[in-house]
């Protein structure tokens, strides 16, 4: 048989398994017990009467008549009961039990040591009409021979309240199951539950939404939770080992392709270095995303107007003025990635604009839209749609312009925004971009 | 136009001093954080380029170590960190401009050139004085609108004189200016550039102010 493939399957197989096995030997064992008890009890009573029986019977094995007339010595068997005397002067009864072909060899039916009460040997018997019988029987030894004495009464007697017993029995082992199966339920359900909840950490961790898992676990899972939490350190550092190492290619490699560049400024080959670049550019800004801290807490405000300023600045010479008119707002984004997506958006919209970028920001619901409005030339309706969509990169003349929209669209994404493109009153672009807000503000 | 270049790379701060010489500007280049600090507090530049990866030094340091001292020298950071945090940072630290690695010489001239225009004072890109015109975007000088060929020592002293025009530029100053750091300067040499200047375009646009300095001015005939 297949194992189940939950421990939820496997604990409670074994303990329906068990169940299965421990009641019917309960039962039994229980039934057993009954029977023996009930059985001691007729033949206390069987004994009494063989008892009564015996005391009609003289010494010399004659059968005082008188005696056996009276009422109380026959009439003291109940319902089918049946009694035998035989003795050397004949046979009496109500039925003639089989007590002749008693065993030989009995120790109770030889000559062995008189006990002061003679219990009498059970056997279990058939009357002709089929009746069975169970009954006591003893051998008297008179002068003239043995005198055999039996009683028996119908087995019914014993059955019967073995039969009333049942029911109970059953009921009760039905009740002792169910109470089994319900307190093995619980004690899953209570048992498992550190593992459902490690479960959830776990996905914490990978959504970014906790560092660690909490080590405080059952005994049990500690050991596991400390190895995942060495795990994801591991893993976290591998990251940003391979992160920096890409990173510190790409920044090693600028300095070369500036030198190249400057070297064939003006040759027709300079497009390469170009490429170069652009090359180096993507790769930079993927090793750059990619993992999201959820927990990330940054105000928008400051980080907005120092990039303003700074994109201000970078355009100055082109007579591009930016203003930003943004509410005060912590959205759930790590600083440097929100620079580079703000940083970005801004920018794309100042290489584009023709006097003027204009930055608002408020809140939709769990986000913070920031929008960009510059008065440029816009971007036609029909690429608008492709630009938003995932994959297609915005600009694939490679000239590392344009990047910028592609970089803010997969950011935002990262971080469950997204980037919408619209057209702004006058012609220009409306690039909006929605930002996760933080739990903390 | 005097650069103070800060770049360690031993190939490109070369490349890119050739690359600004042919635009006709004085350039040291200082390939160390700790040289250049001690430089741009004590020559005086128009503007500098500083790397910001630098061995000893980091950029950042060395531009708010100026700012602190209060050099208000005008500052392009060239850097491969292309960022925005880094750039955030750069304006941060003082940085008048940022450009990224790797770049166009005609796009790191046009914003050296607008930073000193603009820390002249002067807000639009066209600077005219008489006859002369200055395009400080393209470098060009223009006399009654045409342009006039001039070498790089004259180009040098007509563009300092023409960013102050109407005010009287220091002898030693304007020494300092147009020569670079190494160079083996002989005395009278700036007079020989100016009498070459006043022949290519007027004597009586360049006023001599007698102990102090020289004057680029309309309204001296």
């Amino acid at each position: 048989m297949r194992e189940p493939r939950s421990i939820h399957g496997r604990m409670l197989a074994l303990s329906v398994a068990t169940t299965l096995v421990a009641l019917p030997v309960a039962g039994f064992a229980i039934g057993g017990v009954l029977e023996r008890f009930v059985t001691h009890g007729v033949d206390e009573r069987l004994s009494d009467r063989l008892q009564l029986l015996g005391a009609v019977v003289r010494g010399d094995g004659t059968v005082d008549r008188t005696l056996l007339a009276r009422a109380e010595v026959t009439a003291a068997f109940e319902r089918g009961g049946v009694w035998t005397i035989d003795a050397p002067d004949g046979a009496f009864g109500s039925a003639m039990l089989p007590i002749a072909i008693a065993p030989p060899g009995d120790p109770r039916l030889g000559p062995g040591p008189r006990r002061e009460r003679d219990a009498g040997m059970p056997f279990d018997t058939e009357l002709a009409d089929g009746t069975a019988m169970h009954g006591l029987m003893t051998v008297r030894q008179s002068s003239a021979g043995p005198v055999r004495l039996g009683v028996a009464v119908p087995r019914a007697t014993i059955e019967r309240p073995l039969r009333g017993a049942l029911l109970p029995l059953l009921a009760t082992l039905a009740i002792v199951a169910l109470l089994l199966a319900v307190a093995t339920l619980v004690q899953l359900r209570l048992g498992l539950r550190p593992l459902r909840v490690l479960r959830d950490r776990v996905a914490a961790v990978r959504s970014g939404a906790a560092g660690d898992v909490p080590e405080d676990q059952p005994e049990e899972l500690r050991p596991l939770a400390v190895e995942l939490n060495a795990l994801v350190r591991e893993q976290g550092a591998a990251l940003a080992t391979a992160r920096g190492a890409a990173a510190n290619l790409a920044h090693a490699l600028k300095t070369p392709v500036a030198t190249l560049a400057l070297d064939l400024a003006g040759d027709p080959r300079g497009g390469q270095v170009a490429r170069i670049d652009a090359t180096i550019r993507h790769h930079l800004s993927r090793a750059r995303g990619g993992v999201v801290d959820r927990r990330a807490a940054t105000a928008l405000q400051p980080a907005v107007e120092a990039l303003v300023g700074v994109v201000a600045a970078l355009h100055r010479g082109r007579g591009v003025t930016v203003a930003a008119e943004v509410p005060d707002a912590t959205v759930a984004i790590d600083a440097a990635d929100l620079d580079e997506l703000v940083g970005n958006l801004i920018d794309n919209a100042a290489r584009h604009a023709r006097s003027s970028v204009m930055v608002a920001a408020e809140r939709v619901g769990g986000f913070i839209e920031l929008r960009v409005t510059d008065d440029g030339p816009g971007i036609p309706a029909a690429d608008r749609a492709r630009a938003t969509d995932p994959g297609v990169r915005l600009d694939e003349r490679g000239d590392g312009h344009g990047f910028g929209l592609t970089i803010v669209r997969d950011l935002a994404a990262l971080y469950g925004g997204r980037l919408t493109l619209n057209e702004a009153d006058g012609g220009g672009l409306v690039a909006a971009v929605t930002l996760p807000v933080s739990a903390a503000g | 136009m005097r650069i103070l270049l800060v770049e360690d790379d031993p190939d490109l701060g070369p490349a890119i001093a050739r690359a600004l010489r042919a635009e006709q500007c004085a350039v040291d280049l200082v390939p160390s954080g700790i040289d250049a600090q001690h430089l741009g507090d004590t020559e005086r530049y128009d503007v500098a380029v500083l790397d910001l990866g630098l061995p000893d030094r980091e950029g950042t340091a060395v531009l708010k170590g100026w700012r602190e001292g209060g050099r208000d020298l005008p500052v392009l950071v060239l850097t491969a960190r292309d960022g925005w945090s880094d750039k955030v940072a750069g304006f941060k630290a003082g940085a008048d401009d940022f450009l990224t690695k790797p770049f166009r010489i005609e796009e790191l001239m046009m914003r050296l050139r607008a930073l000193v225009r603009r820390a002249a004072g002067h807000g639009a890109t066209r600077i005219a004085c008489g006859p002369l015109a200055y395009e400080t975007q393209t470098g060009v000088f223009e006399l009654d609108g045409l342009p006039i060929k001039l070498t790089a020592l004259e180009h040098r002293v007509l563009a300092a004189l023409m960013l102050a025009k109407e005010a009287v530029i220091e002898r030693l100053d304007l020494m300092e200016r147009v020569y670079e750091g190494d160079a083996d300067v002989d005395s009278n040499s700036l007079e020989v550039i100016i009498g070459r200047l006043r022949k290519k375009i007027g004597a009586s646009l360049i006023e001599t102010v007698r102990g102090r300095g020289y004057r680029l001015t309309a309204g001296g005939a």
